[in-house]
């Protein structure tokens, strides 16, 4: 088994400009990888593989896909035992309820505990549940959290800011096939008769990923 | 399809170099775990990697493993653990 | 024999994430949008795991090239795989486009 050439870091692009700015919406990429993905695109749509119309459509179907969507199903499960149970064993007929259809994947909810804290990677590319929390955040495809989280997830956590107590069970998902996996966070205490739309706000895409915990009512208060 | 192993088993995944596109990455290939679920049976992706049909489908299972099994080094809790989904062809007895 | 693409384990540096974050650019979007129609049930030109063979097939480069450029990759070479359109055709493209890309780059 041969080693791999080991970078500390590896040669991506850094996700900000070189003025340090973020990059922005209308950022481009290099001109070459411009000239193909253009060349590419132009072809497609000359040949009627695809049209200009069913980019922009397919665009706007993963932009209604957004943490937003998770956490309204967080919220849920939080105020509903019933929808929760549902969620947790039959996964597929919870989301019908939110009208999302994850074929021809199954979506694993894993729940987060007094005992027991959740994270999930994809070690090997970037799986995700995309019909419920959007495209992956940019780290999340990176080599440094998919090497790490494997096998420091402690360490990792604490990159976030999320300390896990000693006495709690790390558990790490490997999302390396056919299961797609959204973390169920622990309902914050002080949230007694909160509906479902004042829950929502608690809940965070990393919480949903297990890199973090959900908001406490004081982290949203301003 | 018949799954060969139930929950609770202890498995041991193969440890063998396979070329071209497959699922089980070099961190637990030699590792024993236990059988956490069995999820169903799949289109086999190394076959679909390669434009096939991925018949004959693969029953899919998630593994358990101590943490301190994958990592000699681990510094975390003994009880933490990592789960990872491994087709049936991966998988043996241990 | 381990892939490129198989970095469980490896050493790495820190996440960082908060400077190793960005919404995904409207460029990114595009590519993002052209690989999931490609893979859609009308089309079925390809599949997930073609695509993750693709990128495997970068070997060494997989680890240059960023996420969506890796993707673009794969996109292409899996066209050309399968016949959709031929190097030639997309050699007189780019060749097309190239200028025009440049002068509106340069334009601003």
């Amino acid at each position: 088994m041969s080693e791999t050439h080991e970078h500390a870091h590896d040669h991506e692009h850094p996700p900000h400009a070189h003025d340090g700015k973020p990059i922005q919406e209308d950022a481009l990429p290099p001109l070459e990888a411009h000239v193909l993905e253009t060349a590419v695109r132009e072809l497609l749509i000359e040949k009627g593989v695809i049209s200009s119309d069913d980019i922009r459509r397919s665009i706007e179907e993963r932009e209604s896909r957004n943490p937003a969507l998770g956490a309204k199903i967080v919220a849920r499960a939080w105020a509903d035992p019933e929808f929760k149970s549902k969620l947790m064993n039959e996964s597929d007929e919870a989301l019908l309820t939110f009208g999302i259809n994850m074929s021809p994947m199954e979506l694993c909810v894993v729940e987060n505990t007094q005992e027991v804290h959740n994270m999930v990677v994809c070690t090997l590319c970037s799986c995700y549940p995309r019909p419920v929390l959007g495209i992956p955040p940019a780290w999340y495809k990176r080599r440094d959290y998919r090497s790490r989280a494997v096998r420091e997830p402690r360490a990792v956590l604490q990159e976030f800011g999320t300390q896990i107590p000693e006495a709690k069970q790390v558990r790490v998902h490997d999302s390396n096939a056919d299961l797609r996996y959204l973390v169920l966070p622990q309902r914050p205490d002080g949230t007694e008769g909160w509906d479902e739309e004042q829950l929502a706000k608690l809940v965070t895409r990393d919480s949903m990923i297990g890199v973090s915990d959900a908001l406490t009512p004081a982290e949203i208060e301003d | 399809m018949e799954a060969r192993f139930q929950p609770g088993d202890r498995v041991r995944i193969l440890d063998r170099d396979q070329p071209g596109h497959v699922r089980t990455p070099i961190y637990v290939r030699g590792k024993t775990g236990v059988i956490e679920r069995i999820v169903g049976s799949f289109p086999n992706p190394e076959l679909l990697a390669v434009g096939h049909s991925g018949l004959p489908y693969k029953m899919l299972y998630r593994v358990n493993f101590a943490q301190s099994e994958l990592w000699d080094d681990y510094d975390g809790k003994p009880e933490d653990t990592l789960e990872i989904e491994i087709y049936e062809h991966w998988l043996a007895p241990a | 024999m381990r892939g490129p693409q198989d970095y469980g384990g490896l050493p790495a540096g820190p996440v960082d994430p908060e400077n190793n974050e960005h919404d995904p650019t409207h460029w990114e979007k595009t590519v993002d949008a052209m690989m999931m129609l490609l893979f859609d049930q009308r089309r079925r030109l390809a599949r997930v795991d073609e695509s993750r063979r693709m990128q495997e097939a970068l070997g060494e480069d997989y680890h240059k090239y960023p996420y969506y450029e890796r993707w673009l990759q794969a996109i292409s070479w899996l066209l050309l795989e399968k016949g959709v359109f031929t190097q030639e055709e997309l050699d007189a493209k780019m060749a097309e486009v190239r200028p025009r890309l440049e002068a509106e780059r340069n334009g601003g």
